[in-house]
């Protein structure tokens, strides 16, 4: 396989993610690969003031700010991490953070980018603890213009 | 930022009412309605009858005595007041919705508050729209096909599941936002779905009497504060026991214990919950909270309860407040006495949440290393539910009588001069209530009137009731022919009850106690408001019920609220079972 210009890596801090990041600079070289970093924030967050309605206003912005500001630091967080272990090993790295369904917003990155290799974690074991936001993989399969590289779980 | 979005939906939301509204009062739907509202339509076909007989009659008589046929008109029957009502409320929103959808077409859009309240108009018909789909429509197809199915099956589904217009409302709403996605242009309007709830709510405060208020406050403060404090407890306990982080058990215990979601987002940043708690808790609620809702009425006609035993405990057995004021209009969905006792039970939780998320704030900080102080009164001010003081204030007005005369809130007044003609007693009736009367004075007779006085304890202002009330109350009844005041009503109402009496007699009684009260047409249409307003707002928090959110239910909070969750609403109906009363 002839090396990749840009990388997508799909990183949001999981272990699978890890996994993904570590493949990812498998194939990565550096001087020649550009690895993109793309963080999507699930759109399940837009819900997750339920059906609340009797709180006032000022509450549910309170809510909905402090909300937005830990999912925007918790991003921050990781893009930072993941651009300091790419200057560890010489490689160029950008990032691109998004809120929306996961699928749809990686293929769309995608092609905006025009990455030549996507490299995602696989989904974790049935019953383990972690956000309900599964990437789908048909989705993903059908939109990509580019081959996909899915690590093992670790 | 423009909050608009141009789109033409609006408009043919406006052109379909105003469409069936017309159909309506022309006709046309004549043979839709039929099907849809077979009691109404019964009704229309009795009063026609009538009036083909009567008019029949008249004809035949202004023939022989060789003079014009009569001009007679026939009553409304309650199908044609169906229709009209149908009709007027098509013609006035449809009217509304469809200048403002032509506004949003042709106007070029400025920011600016204009652009935004304009936004939320499109939203606001969605739902009424869907809410006249669903009370015109499905509620009725659905209570028709129980029927239809129960020879077969042996048991009315639509009722046993409550497949009536709030829990359709929700479902509807659930699905639109999983399925369909609300639309852009209705995605601001939608959000209003909170104000016609709190306005609801506030709207609600007029139906109350300071006693019904005393009465229920009372039982909600004590349930309220047993089971809130007590989950909290508990949730604190198994948190620590679990291992589950401080801020994790905090939320959890906030949202298990309180108000749900309102009080997971209210406590959340106070305790810095971190982010996949928040979606843990609130995933765990709403899942709770839809199961009440669906299973709740359900136990509830099963054990058969009453609207003041299902408010109290839907009001303290279910986690989430949302679902409170839909299990209960799901119970009893042509009245609102089971969402008055509910709600009382709602506002109480919204009272106590301030408190507990001090409580919390202060427990969190003790435990949590690190942990920033907060400022409580400032939490505790910000806290505050407004919309209560609307509620109160709306109690106030109504007690003062400033929408209906004193004693109308609840729909139906005592007024002795307003008994028609027709309703007065007739000789056979107040000759068996005589014969009565001389049986209840003999030494049998009395003795068990007094027993019965005795076992039911029946007051007269501050005073018991004596068998020589009753003789006289039945004496005045007898020359009356009707009830003449609401202590009379009262008294008699008990002897009427009285095991042994004449059943002629007994009937009369019931009868005459019934004519004294009549139906308030102001608080009859402030009650149909109220459903619609309900009814609206709850398919709007339908639509913020996404699978995305329910789906993070899981790991330790599911555990800790399964666990908590049950024992609240079981316990909650123990205690409602047994201590509570239907008295109000």
């Amino acid at each position: 396989m002839k090396t990749p210009l840009k990388l997508l890596l799909c990183h949001h801090g999981t272990g699978g993610a890890l996994a993904a990041e570590a493949l990812a600079h498998e194939f990565a070289v550096p001087g020649t690969t550009t690895l993109i970093h793309c963080l999507v924030v699930p759109e399940l967050w837009a819900g997750m003031q339920g059906d609340d309605w009797l709180n006032n206003a000022s509450t549910r912005d309170a809510f909905g700010n402090y909300v937005e500001n830990m999912l925007e630091s918790d991003a921050k967080r990781e893009v930072a991490a993941v651009a300091s272990r790419c200057a560890e090993r010489g490689l160029a790295c950008e990032s691109v953070i998004r809120f929306g369904n996961p699928g749809e917003t990686v293929v769309a990155i995608a092609g905006e980018v025009d990455a030549d290799l996507v490299v995602i974690g696989s989904p974790r074991k049935k019953g383990e603890e972690g956000l309900r936001s599964r990437m789908e993989l048909e989705k993903l399969v059908r939109g990509l213009k580019c081959p996909l590289l899915v690590a093992p779980h670790p | 930022m423009i909050y608009m979005k141009k789109s033409p939906a609006l408009l043919i939301i406006g052109l379909a009412m105003l469409l069936w509204g017309w159909f309506n009062a022309n006709g046309s739907l004549d043979g839709v309605q039929k099907s849809l509202q077979r009691s109404a339509y019964s009704d229309h076909m009795k009063v026609k009858e009538k009036f083909d007989a009567e008019l029949r009659v008249a004809t035949e008589i202004a023939a022989a005595e060789s003079k014009p046929a009569p001009d007679m008109k026939m009553p409304k029957s309650q199908f044609d007041g169906a229709k009209a009502f149908q009709t007027q409320m098509c013609y006035i929103f449809g009217g509304i919705a469809g200048v403002l959808g032509l506004l949003i077409m042709v106007w070029t859009p400025k920011e600016g508050n204009f652009d935004y309240y304009l936004s939320i108009f499109p939203g606001m018909a969605y739902m009424l729209l869907i809410a006249l789909l669903v009370r015109w429509g499905l509620d009725p197809l659905f209570a028709n096909w129980g029927r239809d199915a129960q020879p077969t099956l042996g048991w009315n589904f639509a009722t046993i599941f409550n497949l009536n217009y709030v829990v359709l409302g929700i479902v509807i709403g659930i699905v639109i936002v999983n399925v369909f996605r609300i639309p852009d242009w209705a995605a601001n309007g939608v959000r209003t779905a909170r104000f016609f709830l709190k306005t609801g709510v506030i709207l609600l405060g007029a139906l109350y009497s300071a006693t019904e208020l005393a009465q229920l406050g009372g039982i909600s403060v004590a349930m309220i504060g047993v089971f809130v404090l007590g989950s909290i407890g508990v949730v604190l306990y198994m948190g620590r026991r679990m291992n589950t982080g401080n801020s994790m058990t905090a939320v959890l215990s906030a949202g298990v214990g309180v108000c749900g979601v309102s009080a997971a987002v209210a406590a959340a940043p106070v305790v810095n919950a971190k982010a996949a708690e928040i979606a843990y808790t609130i995933g765990t609620i709403l899942v709770w909270g839809v199961g009440c809702m669906f299973l709740f009425p359900t136990i509830g006609h099963l054990l058969n309860m009453g609207p003041v035993q299902f408010g109290a405990w839907a009001g303290t057995g279910i986690l989430n407040s949302a679902q409170v004021a839909g299990a209960a209009l799901a119970f009893d969905p042509t009245g609102i006495e089971t969402l008055k006792v509910a709600e009382i039970f709602n506002i109480t939780r919204v009272l106590f949440l301030p408190i507990v998320v001090l409580w919390l704030a202060t427990w969190y900080v003790k435990h949590e290393v690190g942990a920033e102080k907060v400022d409580l009164g400032k939490v505790l001010f910000a806290k505050f539910p407004v919309f209560v003081l609307g509620f109160i204030l709306m109690f106030l007005l109504s007690t003062l009588g400033a929408f209906t005369p004193a004693g109308h809130y609840q729909g139906k007044y005592f007024s002795a001069e307003q008994i028609k003609e027709d309703k007065l007693l007739k000789v056979k009736e107040t000759r068996a209530i005589e014969a009565e009367l001389a049986r209840l004075k003999e030494a049998v007779g009395a003795k068990q009137l007094q027993d019965h006085f005795k076992d039911k304890a029946i007051n007269i202002g501050a005073r018991h009731a004596t068998p020589e009330d009753a003789y006289k109350g039945l004496a005045e009844l007898i020359a009356n022919k009707k009830v003449t005041t609401r202590e009379q009503e009262t008294l008699l109402a008990a002897v009427g009850k009285m095991k042994g009496l004449d059943a002629v007699a007994a009937s009369a009684i019931d009868k005459a106690s019934k004519a004294a009260y009549h139906n308030s047409k102001t608080i009859g249409a402030f009650r149909d408001w109220l459903a619609w307003l309900f009814s609206i707002g709850l398919i709007g928090l339908g639509m913020q019920i996404t699978m995305a959110a329910l789906k993070q239910a899981g790991g330790t909070p599911l555990i800790i609220g399964g666990v908590v969750g049950t024992a609240k609403a079981v316990g909650s109906l123990i205690v409602v079972l047994l201590f509570i009363k239907e008295f109000i």
